[in-house]
């Protein structure tokens, strides 16, 4: 009730400020009259009543301008007053508003880049219907050392059959396989998502036409089925809407096209064609293999009103129970849940937050600048302060004028800022490394928006509050008497730029040291040796259709495909090999030597296949034996070749040549036994930064791979290559193409692509960053050598030695630098600790890194000081002393 | 912080000024006993205290005006006895209430200080 008067009371006056003055004025008046009259009973003369009743009601305007100060909702009012103050007051000063505009937009549109991406990676939840009931299960196996790894398709089946608390579990192969789509004029290259039945159900997601996969599907029969996606469907099958119940040859494989995906859904990757299902074969759900092979992303969705922590209980009792059934293939085989939103947002969290607090160092060096600018500013209108104080203005208005000056200036800054962050939102979707961010397409939306307003409020907060405050301290009286010029080069102002400076060098260095962390972890990735010469090298995927249903016919396509491929002119060499380094990993296995104790067994094999010259071709060094060569036929002596990891490691002071091993932890009467024939050198197969791993390679006329990676060695650019390859491949069966086409260069460039994002972004925000401090202390000491002009005439007249006059200028940026470097540094040496992860061969504290920028820093506020000092220098005694 | 006295009357030297949070106390008591105008209420401390409180003008409306939107008084325009337009002040339902809490904080004020000067 009473709160609600108040409200109107307030409402009122804001509706007519005037009528709420007016009001005022005849209680005042009232007021005046009244006192008069006792003075006039009391018997003084007319005059000498009205001017005692005057003069003892006190400063009239005063308290007009209390009572409205008192009336809450002025504010309103007030801040439309300074509002066109402000902008007045601005365009006053176009040098100081434009600078002070552009560099608050370049803080701004930083912030809003990076956080357009957080917001859509990391803040935004799925696009499925309650999504936080998503989870991720992953397969955890200490000894294999595996951490999140997809899941066997059998305890997948169990932990669907067995825990309570789960809805229901599906999976998915991780990414997207190539396909052929044929029958529809040329050959076209499809991207496949292969899954399970339920993937649709599960996360909760219809067709837009047709229907989605069910439960039956997951499982093989006569018949192929499957679902398009909204792109998909408009690239390869023109939109046709009658496209439920056709056909459609893929692979040599007849499908059905059941359904399409409305545009919305595209998992697990933005570019997928269409579904498929994995057509497990029912009657093999009881082979081992079906609980060895390791290949399927699993998602549960847990049932409503269901906690994670129950159900992973429930999960952890099934798991045991299945070590415990299935000792062969489960007996460390642990399960780990989380939600899928935090396993999918993973590891781009880190850079992201990285790039977060990098842009916010951006926004306050900004801020620190624009609040120098202020502060000087505030400082050369002392005067016009004092004035107004004196005349009556309240100094809690004169502070709220000066803060919605720097909101004004604050609002502008944002919104040419958010048009450079929505131009930098797109440049970022556009360059951003294929993977990298989870979500392909973001925008600057409401969540965005309502950060904007905010960093900008605050922004204005933290550059506007100082010089506003200061204008709050200073007496008329004082101001007046120094003439408007004594405050501005001494005193609470110039502590105040000092602080502002030394702040933002600090920021500076610790975004350098950040930036320059990156840089030199990036260059020593670059530096490893890949193992391999990748120059000059093409590689390009080839899978056999349906047609090659026998390994016979398999090998006899790929012998030919490598022949006729080795004969096109230009060609150095040619090799084929089911993987080939940055470009999947092909499968690892457990493995024993002949003669161990049992146990003695190793563990994550990786196995590839390959034709005899893929060591030349590649220039993988032979380190003893021999490589595979026309000997090694299907039916002969099984052999292997096998890398220098595993020779140093599982045959540490053996010779591996002539023993023998065999897959499995544990050989049978029944076991395969190779030959190893010879070892090479190691290969960076997952990633430069990543060791390379033990390797056995197969001779591919003995274990024949329906998918080959054909490797064409040339002296020029080897992509020139590619039609002459496409022509030899048509030549040979036209119902196949060339699936990825790359160069191992441009492999291996990609597999450092996201480093080199995240190090180039990084370098951007520090130079910037940089850039801005520089020119703070370069505006701090121009401000302060401007005002020093009669001191450094005197010392100059008096027969100072003009780098006297300048050593003077740059020791002060100097001082306020090495304030900066000192605190900067300090945090450095405990701050950096959190990009560790990031870092290859590279300390975070790195002691190089961080001299190196201080020395950097150290450089270029000399440079800074350096105008001013010079300007200093040339001052004329006689012109110096007459100034101001 | 304490509101300045005018000195051109001659006769400040003798009276106190008048805190702000009391001023706000002494309003409130002096509108129970009826509504008045701004500068009734005024000459009624003065008159109460025996000269010695001299209300200041210049803090009187704004406090009036803190009150009324604090809903501790409602004020209208009433015709005085003279026939002249003044606006009235009177205590609301809450408004009265918070005389009593006021007053009661004031004292326990009081008391305080004395124990202190009685220590001294």
């Amino acid at each position: 009730m009473t709160r609600l008067e108040g409200l109107l009371a307030r409402l009122r006056a804001l509706r007519s400020p005037s009528a709420a003055d007016r009001e005022l004025n005849d209680e005042i008046r009232f007021h005046i009259e009244l006192e008069t009259e006792k003075n006039l009973r009391l018997g003084m003369s007319a005059a000498e009543a009205r001017r005692l009743a005057v003069a003892h009601f006190g400063g009239v305007e005063r308290v007009r301008e209390e009572h409205r100060d008192v009336r809450r909702l002025q504010w309103l009012e007030d801040f439309a007053a300074d509002a066109r103050f402000a902008l007045r007051t601005l365009r006053r000063t176009p040098a100081l508003a434009g600078a002070a505009i552009i560099t608050l937009a370049l803080g701004v549109g930083a912030n809003v880049a990076i956080f357009s991406a957080v917001n859509a990676v990391v803040l935004q939840p799925l696009p499925f219907p309650s999504p936080d009931r998503l989870m991720v299960i992953t397969e955890e196996n200490p000894e294999k050392k595996w951490h999140l790894q997809v899941a066997a398709p059998a305890n997948l089946l169990d932990w669907r059959a067995n825990v309570a608390d789960f809805q229901d579990v599906t999976g998915y192969v991780d990414g997207v396989g190539r396909s052929t789509l044929t029958g529809r004029g040329d050959p076209q290259l499809l991207a496949s998502g292969y899954v399970m039945g339920n993937f649709f159900s599960t996360l909760g997601v219809h067709a837009a036409l047709g229907r989605a996969l069910n439960d039956n599907d997951t499982w093989k029969s006569g018949t192929h089925v499957v679902v398009l996606s909204d792109r998909g469907w408009r690239e390869h099958f023109g939109a046709d809407p009658s496209i439920v119940g056709k056909s459609a040859t893929i692979d040599g494989k007849t499908f059905e096209v059941v359904g399409v995906m409305p545009p919305t859904f595209a998992y697990p990757r933005a570019e997928v064609d269409c579904w498929q299902s994995i057509e497990w074969d029912k009657s093999k759900t009881a082979d081992i293999s079906f609980r060895r092979a390791h290949y399927m992303r699993a998602v549960a969705r847990l049932k409503p009103g269901v906690t994670q922590a129950h159900a992973a209980a429930e999960l952890e009792a099934v798991v045991d129970r299945l070590k415990r059934e299935y000792p062969a293939t489960n007996k460390v085989m642990g399960a780990a849940m989380m939600p899928l939103h935090d396993f999918l947002v993973g590891d781009t969290r880190l850079p992201l937050l990285i790039l977060l607090t990098s842009v916010a160092f951006l926004l306050l060096i900004a801020c620190a600048n624009v609040g120098n600018l202020l502060l000087v500013q505030a400082a050369g209108r002392e005067r016009e302060t004092a004035l107004r104080l004196a005349l009556g203005a309240g100094r809690a208005r004169l502070v709220r004028q000066g803060l919605t000056e720097s909101l004004m200036l604050s609002l502008v800054g944002g919104m040419f800022g958010l048009a450079l962050g929505w131009a930098g939102t797109r440049a970022l979707v556009r360059l951003q490394p294929a993977d990298m961010l989870r979500v392909h397409d973001f925008g600057v939306d409401r969540s965005v928006l309502v950060y904007l307003v905010a960093i900008t409020v605050l922004s204005a907060l933290i550059f506007g509050i100082a010089p506003a405050l200061w204008t709050r301290h200073r007496s008329p009286a004082d101001s007046l008497k120094e003439g408007g010029r004594g405050a501005a080069h001494g005193g609470r102002a110039k502590r105040w730029g000092d602080l502002l400076v030394v702040g933002e060098v600090a920021l500076a260095l610790l975004m350098t040291v950040g930036a320059g962390l990156l840089v030199r972890s990036f260059l020593q990735i670059r530096r490893v040796d890949a193992g391999f010469d990748p120059h000059g090298v093409l590689a390009a995927a080839v899978e056999t259709n349906a047609r090659y249903d026998t390994s016979t016919k398999v090998d006899a396509f790929m012998t030919a495909l490598e022949a006729r491929a080795r004969a096109i002119p230009g060609v150095t060499a040619a090799a084929l090999a089911s993987n080939v380094p940055f470009k999947g990993t092909g499968y690892t296995t457990d493995f024993i030597a002949y003669g161990r104790p049992e146990g003695g067994y190793g563990t994550e094999i990786g196995n590839r296949t390959v034709t005899p010259s893929y060591f030349a071709t590649m220039k993988v060094p032979v380190l003893s034996g021999r490589t595979f060569g026309p000997e090694d036929r299907e039916g002969s002596t099984p052999v292997l070749v096998i890398n220098e990891a595993l020779a140093t490691s599982y045959f540490k002071g053996q010779d591996p040549v002539g023993q023998r091993i065999t897959f499995g932890k544990v050989p049978t009467p029944k076991s395969t036994w190779y030959t190893i024939i010879g070892v090479v050198g190691n290969e960076h197969v997952q990633a430069l930064d990543v060791a390379p791993r033990i390797e056995a390679f197969h001779p591919e006329a003995q274990d024949p791979s329906g998918y080959m990676v054909v490797l064409l060695r040339t002296n020029g650019d080897p992509s020139t290559l590619t039609p002459a390859l496409r022509g030899v491949l048509r030549d040979l069966d036209p119902t196949l193409t060339l699936l990825d086409v790359n160069t191992m260069e441009r492999l291996r460039d990609e597999s450092l692509a996201r480093a080199r994002f995240l190090t180039m972004l990084l370098l951007a925000f520090a130079v910037i960053g940089v850039l801005l401090s520089v020119v703070g202390v370069y505006g701090v000491l121009a401000h302060v050598s401007r005002h020093r002009t009669r001191e450094m005439g005197i010392r100059i007249a008096l027969g100072a030695q003009a780098s006297q006059v300048r050593w003077l200028v740059v020791r002060q940026g100097l001082a306020l630098t090495a304030g900066g470097l000192v605190i900067g540094g300090a945090l450095a040496l405990f701050g950096t600790r959190v990009m560790t992860k990031l870092l290859f061969n590279v300390a975070p504290n790195d002691p190089a890194t961080l001299v190196g920028v201080i020395v950097l820093l150290s450089a270029t506020s000399v440079l800074a000081a350096w105008i001013p000092a010079l300007k200093a220098s040339r001052a004329d005694p006689s012109v110096a002393l007459r100034a101001d | 912080m304490f509101c300045r006295n005018s000195t051109e009357d001659g006769m400040a030297s003798d009276q106190s000024d008048v805190l702000r949070g009391t001023l706000d106390l002494l309003i409130l008591k002096t509108l129970t006993l009826e509504p008045m105008h701004g500068w009734g209420i005024s000459a009624r401390i003065q008159q109460y205290s025996g000269g010695l409180l001299d209300v200041n003008q210049g803090s009187l409306y704004p406090a009036l005006q803190r009150l009324e939107q604090r809903g501790w008084v409602a004020s209208d325009w009433r015709t005085t006895e003279n026939n002249r337009r003044a606006k009235y002040y009177a205590l609301t339902a809450s408004g009265r209430r918070a005389v009593g809490a006021e007053a009661a904080n004031w004292r326990r004020y009081v008391d305080a200080v004395q124990l202190i000067l009685d220590i001294a």
